[in-house]
């Protein structure tokens, strides 16, 4: 009993004590805070202000406030194209690598020890090796005198080479290489969640695959789906070494457009407006397919 | 309803129009889960070939191995420059993210009572914005400060922005798991703070310092947005270096130094395999 009674030290209590006193604590967040203030939330504040600034020449701009970059970027039709075809490659990649994906997350899900570390390694792999890398792969199979080409016309199948890179097929190939992984694991993480028995059950009352799959996996799966999806555009959207490698500058998707504008135009304000209005717009379709998911699968719970 | 069920589970089912039979359907499947596999490996793979092929361009049939094209990777001075620099600015960056990214992750869990929820977000917050977007931000930024737009500063700071969230996440969560009767036991028998945190805390954290610290050194390694608009005369780093030799060339030298970095990423893997196991790999791209 005495040696019971003996430490002073409640269940807890040194957590609690750690967080009530002991300001000086806060010193352990002061290196983070410092660089996350004045290299991350000051720039882009810096960014917005740049935005409202007049651009001149000799001097890349001067303090005078103007709405004028913003209704450059909102009434350029050139911007509005290259906009468009920002959103919409984003949004073919992201359906096309769903599609792909599934097939992949469903079989990794079900697969069991080293077989699945395996496939898992095969997934992950590719993750680790940088995307200028695996762009040039890319290019060495998809040039006019690459590998692909060379090979079918070696068989006699075409005579003249297939434009596969330098258009938006070479750029969707290499976005779809590079965020599969992506929708692979986290879709992979939600049908783990899915008990097999439910498959078994839906099975033996008589369902078809087809019917078990569509009424029972893909709409518990839609949560993964969900995060799957978003995690691919949004990181679609806003690619910028693929679209320059694999477009070779003749695709032109929006931060490429801001990245011309700043360091070939010296542009700032209209660049920094670009940006932010780029920024926006994304969380803007973002908010949108989010209220149209939550919507779904509410429908689907109930 | 339940008359219904029963009634359809005794009886076979009529076999819709698109009925393929259960072989050949096992079958496609499995062949399009390996074209999958096939197209995630495919250009990895064609980059070692090309490393290790003798012509001068990859050709099919392939003419033969030769390591002549990693000769004169060593022979080139930009692209060992480059290699050595990146090498340099990765070690550098994780040394200051791991530093930065654990302290922030010890006060988080330990000590952050209010608006942890903001503190975590605004932690991570450098992910959730587009790398190129920062990088254009930082460059203007640095104009305006004065600082020009090439310094190594600039571009280490770049780097330690986008790879702290990693080693924080990294943190956060061994310590979430982590079990603080065991301090509690160490402090009630005597040991001091300082004790307490080199001889229980650090060893029980090490994994995720260590696997916080791994993605650092890739992320930097790899960075290409931040690198690019954030490089200076003398701070190339090799995916840089990489992509200006490919825009006028795609002489197999430049898979040589491609193949050079994959075994470096491989070699990273099976350290971080043997210290701390794969799943500490899972949280990233889940994230």
């Amino acid at each position: 009993m005495e040696t019971q009674a003996a430490p002073a030290v409640r269940e807890g209590a040194l957590e609690e004590a750690s967080r009530r006193r002991r300001p000086e604590t806060l010193l352990m967040l002061v290196p983070a805070f410092l660089l996350l203030f004045f290299f991350f939330v000051v720039p882009y504040g810096y960014m917005i202000y740049v935005s409202f600034m007049t651009h001149a020449a000799a001097r890349t701009f001067v303090r005078t406030f103007t709405l004028h970059n913003y209704v450059e970027v909102i009434w350029d039709p050139y911007h509005w194209q290259v906009i468009w075809r920002t959103f919409g490659a984003a949004a073919v990649v992201t359906i096309v690598s769903l599609l792909l994906a599934y097939p992949v997350a469903y079989h990794l899900a079900r697969s069991r020890g080293q077989r699945q570390g395996l496939l898992l390694l095969a997934i992950l792999s590719p993750l680790l090796v940088g995307v200028v890398i695996r762009s040039y792969g890319w290019m060495i199979l998809l040039y006019n005198t690459g590998l692909i080409n060379t090979m079918l016309r070696q068989l006699g199948i075409i005579d003249k080479p297939l434009p596969l890179i330098y258009n938006m097929f070479g750029v969707g190939v290499g976005l779809l290489h590079i965020y599969m992984p992506f929708m692979i694991l986290t879709i992979t993480g939600t049908l783990q969640t899915i008990d097999p028995d439910l498959e078994l059950v839906a099975r033996s009352l008589g369902a078809g695959p087809a019917a078990t799959f569509f009424k029972v996996i893909w709409p518990l799966s839609l949560p993964g789906v969900f995060a799957g999806t978003i995690l691919v555009f949004v990181q679609a959207v806003s690619a910028f070494a693929i679209p320059i490698l694999l477009g070779g500058f003749r695709v032109i998707t929006a931060p490429i457009l801001v990245v011309q504008t700043v360091i070939e135009s010296f542009n700032w304000p209209l660049a920094s407006a670009m940006a932010l209005v780029l920024f926006l717009l994304s969380v803007a379709v973002l908010g949108i397919y989010g209220k149209i998911m939550t919507r779904l699968m509410r429908g689907i719970a109930a | 309803m339940s008359r219904e069920v029963s009634a359809r589970g005794s009886i076979t089912l009529p076999a819709p129009a698109w009925h393929v039979p259960r072989r050949a359907r096992t079958f496609l499947f499995k062949a399009s889960l390996a074209i999958i596999y096939g197209f995630m490996l495919l250009p990895i793979v064609i980059v070692v070939g090309a490393a290790v092929n003798a012509g001068e361009y990859l050709t099919f049939p392939p003419q033969g191995f030769s390591l002549r094209w990693f000769v004169r990777f060593f022979e080139s001075g930009p692209f060992v420059r480059a290699f050595v620099f990146s090498l340099r600015l990765g070690a550098l960056t994780t040394l200051s993210s791991t530093l930065i990214g654990t302290l922030a992750a010890l006060y988080l869990v330990r000590h952050a009572s209010r608006y942890r929820e903001a503190l975590r977000m605004f932690m991570v917050s450098p992910l959730l914005f587009p790398a190129i977007l920062t990088g254009v931000a930082l460059l203007i930024y640095y104009y305006g400060l004065g600082m020009g737009g090439g310094s190594y500063a600039g571009l280490l700071i770049g780097h330690v922005l986008v790879t702290v969230p990693y080693v924080f996440l990294a943190v956060t969560t061994t310590l979430y798991n982590f079990d603080r009767t065991l301090e509690e036991a160490a402090r009630s028998l005597g040991a001091s703070r300082a004790k307490t945190f080199f001889l229980v805390t650090l060893p029980i954290i090490k994994g995720g310092i260590f696997s916080g610290a791994i993605f650092s050194f890739i992320v930097s390694f790899d960075q290409f947005p931040i690198s690019l608009l954030l490089k200076g005369v003398g701070t190339i780093p090799l995916p840089i270096q990489l992509y200006d030799y490919l825009r006028f060339s795609f002489d197999p030298t430049a898979a040589a130094v491609s193949t050079i970095s994959i075994l470096l990423a491989v070699a990273v893997v099976l350290v971080t395999e043997r210290f701390v196991g794969l799943e500490s790999l899972y949280w990233r791209t889940g994230r």
